[in-house]
C-alpha cells in the first residue's frame, strides 16, 4: 500500500483529502504544519508528499528547502497543492523540484487522486 | 580680469554655495556641520595658495605661505573627522576629539613660526621652501589624517548595506576623481612628463576638489541617489549652466555680457523645470509600481482566502456525487448537482477576477511550451463531455487528416480560452450540438467552435470582446460572466500573437468562435517571461 503524506493546515480540507485517499486505497498521513510534516517524513517515509504552500510559520517553500537538503528523503516526489496562485511562488516551487503545482479549487479530490496515481506510476 | 582669477572666484563661489546648502539641509547633523566646516577651510586654503603664488611683495608671500600650511593641516583634520563620523553615531567624547585635534592645532600654530617652514628663497621663476625641524612631522600628520579618513570610508563601504552603502560610494567616487585629476595635473604632467604648463593647469588639481565636494554633498543630502536618470539630467543642466556662466563672465562688451547673462538665467529657469518634471515623472512611476505590486499581492491573498471554502464545498459535493459516502437519496442528487454547478461558477468568477486584476496591473506570466493543440482540446472535451451529454447536446470534433504539429503555447492560458468558449456554447445552446473543428492554415493553427444556440446580432458581436473598463465592469459582471471571460480570452490569445473573433448569422441562428494561433511564436515573445499587456 502506497503511503501519502498530506501537509495541509486547513483541518477541514486535510481531513477531506485524507478520507479520499484512504477510500482510494492509500495509506494517508496528515500533518498540519511544515514542522509536523518534517517529523512525519522522518517517521513514515512516505512515497509521495502533497504539500500546501501557505502554512503557518515555515511555509511550503521552506519545507521543500529542508527536504532537498536531506539526502535520504530528497528523492520523494512532491506535488504542491495550494490556492495561492502566485507566479513567483510557482517558479520557486518548480526550481525546488516540485513535480506539479495544482490550484486546489480547480480539482476535485478524485482528480487529485488520479494525478497522484499517475506520478506514482512514473 | 584674468581668466585664472575668474575661475578661482567661480570655484570658490560654488564651494561656498554647496557648503551652505549642505549646512542648511540639516544643521543638527554632525556630518553636515563637519562637511561645511571642511569646505570653509578648503576655501581658505585654496584662496591663500592662489594669492601666495601671485607676484606680490616678499613679506606678504611669507605670511600667505605660512597661512597656507596652517590651513592645509586644519583642512586634513576636518576631512578626517568628516570621514570618521560620516553616517555613524559619534562614539568619541570631546576629550577624544581634543586628542585628535591636538596635532592639527599645534602644527597649525607652528606653521606661523620657523619650525615647519624655516625660510622662503625667491628665484626668478619659482620659490623654494626651506623646511624647518618639524616639517617631516607636519607632513606625517597631514598624511595620517588623510589615510585614516580614507581607510575609515573604505571600511564603512564594506560594512554598510542599502542607501548608506550608496552614499559612501558617492563620497569615494568623488574622492577618487579628485585624486585622479590631482595625480595627472600636479604630479604626472609637471614631474614625470616634465611638460611646462600654465598656472591654470597646475591649479586644476586644487579646483578638482569641487568634484569631491559635489559628490559628497549629493550623498549627504541623499538627493535621488538611486535614480540615474535624474542624476544625468541634473548633471547635464549643471554643466550647460556652468558653460553659460563662464561665457557670460569672459564676454567682452557689456551688451554681450547682458545677452549671455539673460541666456544663463533663462536656461537656469528652464533647467530647474526640466529637472523637476523628470523627478515628478519618476516619482509617479514608482508610486504606480508600488500600488500595482501591492494590489497584485492583495488579490493573490484574497483569492486564496476565497478559494479555500470553495475547495471544501467542491470536494465534499463531488465526493457525495461520486457516492463516496454511500448512495444519496434520488431526490437529493439534483440539488447536489446544482450546488456543485453554482460552486463551479463561483470558482470561475474568482479565477477570472484574479486574471483580470493581473491583466489590469499590466503584468502576467507567460510560459510557452511545445504543445499539441489536438491533445489539449481532446482533454478539455473529455472533462466537459458528461455535462454536455447531460444537457442532451451532441459534441463533435473534426480533426485534420494529418495530426497538427506541436506549437509553442502557454497551456494554462489556451486551456482557459477554449474552456471559456466551449462552456459558453454549452450554456447558450438548448438543442442541437457543438462542433469543434481543428485546422492547419498557412501560418496558424485554427480552432473553430460552432453551436446551434441563441446566436447574436451584429451589435452584440461588436461588444463581445470590448475592452473592459471599470465603468462597465459592474454591468458586465451580471451578464453571466461573458464580459470578463471573453475579454481575458482575447488578452491570452493576443499574448501568443494570435486572433480571436466571433461570427453569427443572427439571433437564434447559432454562433461560431474562431481562435487562430501562430505556428511560430515570435522570438520576442519566446524570450519574455513576463508580458506587459497594454490596455488599448
Amino acid at each position: 500500500m502506497k503511503k501519502i503524506l498530506i501537509i495541509e493546515d486547513e483541518k477541514m480540507l486535510g481531513e477531506m483529502y485524507q478520507d479520499k485517499f484512504i477510500q482510494a486505497g492509500f495509506d494517508a498521513v496528515l500533518a498540519e504544519t511544515a514542522e509536523e510534516g518534517i517529523t512525519a517524513v522522518r517517521q513514515e517515509k512516505p512515497d509521495l508528499i502533497l504539500l500546501d504552500i501557505l502554512l503557518p510559520r515555515t511555509n511550503g517553500i521552506g519545507f521543500m528547502e529542508w527536504l532537498k537538503k536531506e539526502k535520504e528523503f530528497s528523492s520523494i516526489p512532491v506535488i504542491a497543492f495550494s490556492n495561492y496562485d502566485d507566479p513567483k511562488t510557482k517558479k520557486e516551487a518548480a526550481e525546488l523540484g516540485i513535480k506539479d503545482y495544482l490550484i486546489k479549487t480547480n480539482y476535485t479530490p478524485q482528480e487529485i487522486v488520479d494525478k497522484v496515481k499517475s506520478y506514482l506510476k512514473n | 580680469m584674468e581668466l585664472d582669477f575668474i575661475f578661482l572666484i567661480l570655484i570658490l563661489t560654488l564651494h561656498f554655495c554647496v557648503g551652505l546648502i549642505v549646512y542648511f539641509n540639516n544643521r543638527k547633523s554632525k556630518s553636515n556641520v563637519l562637511f561645511a566646516v571642511m569646505i570653509f577651510w578648503l576655501i581658505v586654503w585654496t584662496a591663500v595658495s592662489f594669492i601666495g603664488e601671485e607676484p606680490i611683495n616678499r613679506g606678504a608671500v611669507s605670511v600667505l605661505v605660512k597661512m597656507d600650511f596652517a590651513s592645509a593641516i586644519l583642512l586634513t583634520y576636518f576631512f578626517f573627522l568628516f570621514c570618521r563620523d560620516f553616517l555613524v553615531r559619534n562614539l568619541f567624547t570631546r576629550i577624544n576629539d581634543l586628542w585628535f585635534f591636538l596635532p592639527a592645532g599645534l602644527f597649525s600654530l607652528f606653521s606661523f613660526t620657523n619650525l615647519v617652514i624655516h625660510d622662503i628663497e625667491f628665484y626668478p621663476e619659482w620659490r623654494y621652501f626651506v623646511p624647518g625641524p618639524l616639517y617631516p612631522m607636519y607632513v606625517l600628520f597631514v598624511f595620517a589624517y588623510i589615510i585614516t579618513g580614507v581607510t575609515n570610508l573604505l571600511t564603512k563601504y564594506r560594512q554598510f548595506r542599502g542607501i548608506k552603502k550608496i552614499q559612501t560610494q558617492y563620497v569615494l567616487i568623488g574622492l577618487a576623481l579628485t585624486a585622479f585629476v590631482v595625480l595627472i595635473t600636479n604630479i604626472i604632467i609637471p614631474n614625470i612628463l616634465k611638460i611646462p604648463s600654465p598656472p591654470l593647469v597646475s591649479r586644476i588639481g586644487i579646483y578638482s576638489t569641487l568634484l569631491f565636494i559635489v559628490f559628497t554633498s549629493y550623498a549627504i543630502i541623499k538627493h535621488h541617489l538611486f535614480n540615474i536618470k535624474v542624476i544625468a539630467t541634473e548633471l547635464f543642466t549643471a554643466v550647460v549652466a556652468l558653460i553659460l556662466f563662464i561665457q557670460m563672465m569672459v564676454a567682452g562688451p557689456v551688451w554681450l555680457k547682458i545677452l549671455n547673462g539673460s541666456v544663463f538665467i533663462l536656461f537656469c529657469l528652464f533647467g530647474y523645470f526640466l529637472v523637476k518634471s523628470v523627478i515628478r515623472e519618476i516619482e509617479l512611476r514608482q508610486e504606480v509600481e508600488k500600488l500595482s505590486s501591492a494590489k497584485s499581492e492583495f488579490i493573490s491573498i484574497a483569492s486564496h482566502q476565497l478559494r479555500t471554502p470553495l475547495t471544501t464545498i467542491k470536494g465534499y459535493i463531488s465526493m457525495m456525487l461520486e457516492k463516496s459516502y454511500g448512495q444519496p437519496p434520488d431526490k437529493m442528487e439534483k440539488p447536489l448537482e446544482n450546488i456543485y454547478a453554482s460552486n463551479e461558477r463561483l470558482i470561475k468568477l474568482v479565477n477570472d477576477l484574479l486574471n483580470l486584476s493581473r491583466l489590469e496591473a499590466g503584468k502576467i506570466e507567460f510560459n510557452p511550451e511545445l504543445t499539441s493543440l489536438e491533445e489539449l482540446v481532446s482533454g478539455i472535451i473529455k472533462d466537459l463531455r458528461i455535462n454536455i451529454e447531460k444537457k442532451g447536446l451532441d459534441i463533435k470534433i473534426i480533426k485534420p487528416s494529418e495530426p497538427l504539429p506541436k506549437i509553442m503555447l502557454d497551456q494554462d492560458k489556451i486551456r482557459q480560452v477554449i474552456l471559456n468558449i466551449v462552456d459558453n456554447a454549452v450554456k447558450y445552446t438548448r438543442e442541437g450540438g457543438i462542433t469543434i473543428k481543428l485546422e492547419k492554415l498557412n501560418l496558424e493553427e485554427q480552432i473553430k467552435v460552432s453551436d446551434t444556440g441563441e446566436g447574436m446580432d451584429e451589435k452584440e458581436i461588436q461588444s463581445l470582446f470590448r475592452v473592459f473598463s471599470r465603468a462597465t465592469a459592474g454591468i458586465q459582471l451580471h451578464t453571466e460572466g461573458a464580459g470578463i471571460g471573453l475579454y481575458i480570452a482575447r488578452q491570452f490569445v493576443e499574448m501568443h500573437g494570435g486572433k480571436i473573433w466571433a461570427e453569427s448569422p443572427g439571433k437564434r441562428k447559432g454562433s461560431t468562435f474562431i481562435v487562430q494561433l501562430p505556428v511560430h511564436l515570435s522570438p520576442k515573445l519566446l524570450k519574455s517571461e513576463t508580458i506587459t499587456v497594454i490596455n488599448k
